[in-house]
Order: structure tokens, then C-alpha cells, then sequence
């Protein structure tokens, strides 16, 4: 479930809980960059009634990026450079009826001060600003992936989105890339969200860069040949996106080798086999946990993964990469993980949500006014 | 911590206007999935648990009641379910029916409810009912294995029971450094314990932590009301009124007005005492009528103060040592019986 629920603390407190980042040339406007982040899943409460916290820095952080190396070892050098939109939140007021929240974002062009829920957002040089209720664009049946990981499995399909009708809290920010670092920094950059305390004490609190990286990947234990006792999730989201700890790398590489070698198998064929210390080929590209978004390029919907796959193939990445806000993640995970695109397309049978994202700011679909009860499945680790 | 900091502004949580607002709205929401059938029982544990929360933050006595009534009933539309004992345990425990809720625990047990949701439960009732080293150990056992805000929070409490204020000050600070979350509601019920440990050695150290909780949640009425206490013990006496004044007006919780009607009436504002003193023996009536064991406690503390029934604060405080022998409770009924004793002095003088 992309990064809903991904550790015990954000189970625990879903109001820090980043549960999707999206970043994405703008389709309306070239030469724009798009950022979100959604926030503050399961919650079955009417739309209306439904606040960022006062409490919370949310905070969408950009750096520059290069690649450093193609072929099997590919990896990318992340500029020292960082821009950071900062967005913090008033308590909410009475206006005649209903309550109405204000924020500020903080960025590098300056601040810009936003009402909550308002659709044209705030606009001032060169930045455009949202905050808002929306609906969770994010699709999964949770049976497939879940059962998947239980029964070491492909399962049938049922095709049932698990989060269905479901809203979140997002923030989007939509920049004119030039303004960011300048021209001399390249068209790459690299993008991942964290939410932090505002107080005298600051403590990273979730923090998300690729989708499902914690929950499909991180969760299960089984496979880890170092801890299978410890749901490691909390500790990564404490991390730098952009700087992981030595202290605890060697704990993430052994359990996403095994993780990952467990998915690879269900097909009963190698597609990624191991190196002579185990190492699954995609484990250093995906702990550097970051959207990679190349702006020279046009908005692709379909650019997720795209420019890490070709560096590691030794290729010229096509697209923009980054992450659309409609792309089925799951799908493509699925697949890269099991066959590494050399089979058929490994699907859980749930193509979007009801209510896909527009081409059109804040890109994100109009909340749910009441969600649905949620099934019994949804938040549990399975 | 650095007791120079303020405590709200080094935690910073959310604003209770936002946490509120979130937990009425899930607790309806709850409430519609309920009626319409689409429950499944972790989320009636949830349910009850979310309406109990509510209950000890605004100081809303039909929150109890509601809280109560579902547990019961869900015990006995589920009685293969180990998570409706669970529940109902919770709640029983929360009106001092000590020996049922621990029955539940054992039953909720059977049924197959085991770890560390169950052990946490068993110790507070353990504490509650001053088995102290009992507690102490399942707490320990809590805090080696998951050493986290709740299993530090717990042996503060803990201790802070038994009177060890020093150990108690050790795991607060244990407690509040391990908090990871911007809910305000655990931590400001953390810092109210506190608050409370205090009241009977050092009232300034109270009146800080009172203060603190309060600031973290403006809504949590039992905080502001012992604040209130706390004030009138410094000689805010002025504060304290105003305080007093609006929770007793706006909970249905008697003991507010029952602390207001002992204020005005040490200021020797006779009338408007005898107001609100009459207000909450009614109150007073009518919930020990529902819960004896919830209320015996409070009920006690009210006759033998501005309910000027010692008699009747014996029988309750007595009611009270059966269901929780506790140094606490113990001092509550020495006390009931030596104001027995010394009315009956003064009548045959």
C-alpha cells in the first residue's frame, strides 16, 4: 500500500504519515515542475472535518542530480544544493458555519500564505501552492499484494481497490524549474517529503521517496538473512532521503536483497540474480530513495522508474521518469520485481482509482465528501 | 528535561481544536458504520476505545455511559470474541469494577487475545488496585522488551503511585524524550499524571505540569480542573472561580462543582455554594445510583468536605478500600472515619 501505514509509528499516528510523492514535468505548463505529497490515510471522517496539523512541518525537499555511473553499478550523485518547500498550518477558525485552515509555504522564492481546500491555490513568483482534502489517489488491492507476500504466491485477482472512496490531506506545489538552482544545475533533480515536528524539539517523523519501498519491499521480514524480528520501516523513515546513516545500512540492503529475491522467485525463473555477496541488482538504486524527474524532458504518465531501469541497463533513459499521479505503481512494481519486464505484466486487476487526477492544477481529484468504511484488511501488515 | 523549557513549546502537538475535531468525526463515523452493520470487532474496540478517550478528555460522563453500554452489549452479541472481553475489560475497569474487568482480561485470554495489548491492561487494573509489585513486574517485562513513551509512561505512573516521586521523574522525562507522534492527547495525559503526582508534595511543581497539559489541550477538562485546585492552593483563588465557573456549567461531571462549591464557600460566598454544592449531590445521587464503585471515590471526597455528611462519606469510602486497597483510598477512609468521630464528639459535647 504505497507508503500507507509504513511502520508501526505511522500506524500509530496517521496524522505523520505521507502516504504518496509525486513529482512530474506539469502537462499544462513546460518547463514546470510538480510536487506532492498526501498525508493522513484511513481516516473514515467527512471531508470538511479533516486538518493538517498544526504541529507538523511538511516539507517537500529538491536537489539537484547527476548520474554517476551506468551499467550494473549505476547510481546517482545528489548535489549538496537543496531548495525545500515548508508548509506549515494555522488552527483552523470559524467562518459562519464551517471551520477554515490556513497555511504558509515557505520556499525558496518566498512565502506564500494559503487557504485550505482552495482549488486555484496561491500563487506568487513563479510558485503555485495547494492544500487541500483530496481523494487517496493512490489504487491497490491489498488482498493481491498482501496475499502475495503471505503465500509466496501470485494470487488470483479480485480486482478490488482497497482504498477505494478514501481521502487524504495533499500539498502540491507546482515551480518554473529555472528558478530552483540555476542553469549550471542540470535538468535532473530528485525529490522526496518528510514530515518533521515544528517544536523547540524537531524530529523527522515519515519520511517517503519511491512508492511501496517500505511496505511491498521493507515489510516482510521472512526473507532477511540479519533481523527477521524487527520491522526495520521506523527507523528508515527516520533517514535522510538524501543521506542515508552508515549505522543502519547494512541492516536496509539485507532486507530488501531478501525481499527482493523472494519476488523474483514467484515466477519460478531468475530475472535478477544475485551477486556472490547476495546483493539483489536493484537494492543500492532503490536506498537511494528519491524520485528522479529529468525536466528536460516532456511530462510522460508513464516515466516511474524508467530513467533507474535504463542506467542500470547500461541505456539512454527515454522519458521524464518521476511519478504520475495516476501511474499504477503496483503494476510496474510487480512486474520489475518478478520478471523484470521479460514476461507478462503482473497485474492486481485495479487500473485507477474512480476518480483519476486531471492534467490540470492541483492535479489531485476532488475529495470524497464522506468516505466508506474501510475493510478489515486495510492498515494491517498482511 | 530542562525544567527551563516549556514543556508545550518542546513538544509541540497538535492543537486540540484539530485533534478534537478528528476525534469526533471518527467516532461518528464509527457510529454510522455501526448502525448500518459494516463493523468488524477490531473496530468496536476502537470505537469504545476512541468514546473512552473522549470521555476522560472533555470530562463527559455520558461518553462513559455510551462507552459502557457498547461493550456490554457487544460481549454479548460476540461472546466468542476476545476482543469484545478486551474491551468491556476496558471499560468496567474505567467505573473501578476491578475484579470483572480482570475477569474479562483472563477471558479475552482464553479466547485467544494474548501480548502486550492484554499485559498493559492487566497492569493498570493491578496498579489500580495497589498490587504494586505485580504491576511493577508486567510493567518492567513492557518496558525491557518495547521501550517506548507508553511503557516509560507506565512506570511513571507507576511509581508515582507508590510515592517514589524521584524514579517517577525519571521515566516522565523517559517518557516524553521516547514521544514520537504530534497527538496531544497521550502526552498531555502524561503530563496531568505528573501534574497530579504533585499535588500532595509541591504544589508549584503541580501548578507547572497542570499547566502544561492544559496549554497542550485547553479542552482537557480534568486537567484544567485540578489546575483549578492547584490555583486556589497558591491563592489564585480568583483564577480558580473562573476556572471552576465554566467547566461546572458547561461537564456532567459533579466534581466540578462540587471543588466550586468548596471555593466559594472558604471565600464565604455562602449562596452561590450552597448552589452548586446542591447541584452536585444530585449529580452525585444519580451516578453512584449507575456505578457505586466509579464514584464512591469522589462521592467520599464530597461528603466529607462541602457535602458535610461524614457518615455518608464513611460508607463510601469504605465501598471504595473493598474494590481498590490502596495507601490512597486507605487515607480516605481514616479520614471519613475521623470526621465521624470527631461529629460524634461534637454531639455529645
Amino acid at each position: 500500500m504505497s507508503d500507507h501505514g509504513a511502520g508501526p509509528r505511522s500506524i500509530a499516528n496517521p496524522e505523520i504519515d505521507i502516504t504518496d510523492v509525486f513529482a512530474f514535468p506539469s502537462p499544462e505548463r513546460p518547463g514546470n515542475l510538480v510536487l506532492a505529497m498526501c498525508n493522513f490515510p484511513f481516516k473514515e471522517i467527512e471531508a470538511t472535518r479533516l486538518f493538517f496539523s498544526d504541529a507538523l512541518d511538511y516539507r517537500l525537499r529538491v536537489r539537484p542530480v547527476r548520474v554517476s555511473t551506468t551499467g550494473p553499478n549505476a547510481a546517482f550523485a545528489v548535489g549538496e544544493q537543496e531548495c525545500f518547500f515548508s508548509f506549515t498550518f494555522d488552527v483552523p477558525k470559524m467562518e459562519g458555519d464551517r471551520m477554515v485552515q490556513t497555511g504558509v509555504c515557505r520556499g525558496p522564492m518566498g512565502d506564500l500564505t494559503l487557504r485550505v481546500g482552495d482549488e486555484a491555490g496561491a500563487k506568487g513568483n513563479g510558485v503555485r501552492a495547494f492544500a487541500g482534502c483530496r481523494l487517496d489517489p493512490f489504487f491497490v488491492d491489498q488482498l493481491f499484494s498482501g496475499g502475495m507476500r503471505m503465500t509466496r504466491k501470485i494470487p488470483p485477482v479480485t480486482g478490488i481497490n482497497s482504498v477505494e472512496g478514501q481521502n487524504v490531506l495533499s500539498i502540491v506545489v507546482e515551480v518554473e524549474h529555472a528558478k530552483l538552482f540555476g542553469p549550471e544545475a542540470g535538468p535532473m533533480v530528485a525529490v522526496v517529503a518528510e514530515t518533521a515536528t515544528n517544536g523547540s524539539f524537531r524530529a523527522r517523523l515519515d519520511r517517503v521517496g519511491r512508492p511501496e519501498i517500505k511496505n511491498f519491499i521493507m515489510m516482510d521480514k521472512a526473507a532477511d538473512s540479519v533481523n527477521r524480528d524487527l520491522d526495520i520501516r521506523d527507523l528508515y523513515s527516520e533517514e535522510d532521503g538524501f543521506k542515508l546513516r552508515p549505522d543502519y545500512i547494512g541492516a536496509y540492503r539485507a532486507r530488501l536483497n531478501g525481499s527482493m529475491a523472494v519476488y523474483d522467485s514467484l515466477d519460478d525463473k531468475v530475472d535478477w540474480p544475485l551477486d556472490e555477496k547476495g546483493t539483489h541488482p536493484l537494492t543500492e538504486m532503490l536506498l537511494a530513495d528519491f524520485l528522479v524527474v529529468d525536466m528536460s524532458k516532456p511530462f510522460n504518465e508513464d516515466g516511474y522508474l524508467e530513467i533507474e531501469l535504463a542506467l542500470l541497463d547500461g541505456s539512454v533513459p527515454k522519458t521524464c521518469g518521476g511519478r504520475w499521479v495516476n501511474h499504477d505503481i503496483v503494476d510496474s512494481l510487480f512486474t520489475i520485481l518478478i520478471n523484470k519486464r521479460n514476461g507478462p505484466r503482473i497485474s492486481d486487476g485495479v487500473d485507477g482509482t474512480a476518480v483519476p487526477g486531471s492534467k490540470t492544477f492541483p492535479y489531485i481529484s476532488r475529495p470524497n465528501p464522506m468516505p466508506p468504511k474501510l475493510a478489515a484488511l486495510v492498515g494491517i501488515p498482511t | 528535561m530542562n525544567v527551563v523549557v516549556n514543556p508545550v513549546e518542546a513538544i509541540r502537538t497538535t492543537h486540540g481544536t484539530i485533534a478534537l475535531s478528528h476525534l469526533d468525526g471518527q467516532i461518528d463515523g464509527l457510529e454510522r458504520f455501526a448502525a448500518r452493520g459494516e463493523m468488524e470487532s477490531r473496530a468496536w474496540v476502537e470505537l469504545v476505545d476512541l468514546i473512552t478517550l473522549r470521555a476522560q478528555i472533555l470530562g463527559r460522563i455520558a461518553d462513559y455511559e455510551r462507552a459502557s453500554l457498547i461493550a456490554e452489549q457487544r460481549s454479548e452479541v460476540a461472546p466468542g470474541d476476545g476482543l469484545a472481553f478486551l474491551s468491556r475489560a476496558r471499560t468496567r475497569a474505567s467505573l473501578h469494577r476491578f475484579a470483572e474487568a480482570m475477569a474479562d482480561l483472563d477471558h479475552a485470554a482464553e479466547l485467544g487475545q494474548t501480548g502486550r495489548e492484554i499485559e498493559v491492561d492487566k497492569a493498570a487494573i493491578l496498579q489500580a488496585v495497589g498490587l504494586y509489585a505485580e504491576a511493577m513486574t508486567i510493567r518492567r517485562g513492557i518496558a525491557d522488551a518495547s521501550p517506548d513513551f507508553e511503557a516509560a509512561g507506565g512506570l511513571a505512573s507507576l511509581y508515582a503511585d507508590i510515592g517514589d516521586t524521584d524514579a517517577a521523574e525519571q521515566w516522565f522525562d523517559k517518557s516524553s524524550l521516547r514521544y514520537r507522534s504530534v497527538s496531544p492527547f497521550a502526552l498531555a495525559q502524561l503530563e496531568f499524571q505528573r501534574g497530579h503526582m504533585w499535588m500532595a508534595h509541591d504544589p508549584e511543581r503541580a501548578h507547572r505540569w497542570l499547566l502544561a497539559a492544559w496549554q497542550r489541550l485547553p479542552q482537557y477538562a480534568q486537567a484544567e480542573g485540578h489546575l483549578a485546585e492547584v490555583e486556589e492552593a497558591l491563592g489564585d483563588r480568583h483564577s480558580a472561580i473562573a476556572r471552576l465557573e465554566r467547566l461546572a456549567a458547561e461537564s456532567d461531571d459533579p466534581d466540578f462543582a462540587a471543588e466550586l462549591a468548596r471555593i466559594l464557600r472558604d471565600a464565604g460566598r455562602h449562596g452561590e455554594s450552597e448552589q452548586w454544592r446542591s447541584y452536585a449531590e444530585k449529580r452525585y445521587e444519580t451516578l453512584l445510583a449507575w456505578a457505586p464503585a466509579a464514584f464512591a471515590d469522589h462521592g467520599a471526597h464530597f461528603w466529607l468536605s462541602v457535602g458535610g455528611e461524614p457518615a455518608r462519606a464513611l460508607a463510601l469510602a469504605r465501598i471504595n478500600l473493598e474494590v481498590r486497597a490502596t495507601p490512597k483510598a486507605r487515607r480516605l477512609f481514616d479520614a471519613a472515619l475521623a470526621a465521624c468521630a470527631n461529629t460524634a464528639i461534637a454531639r455529645s459535647a
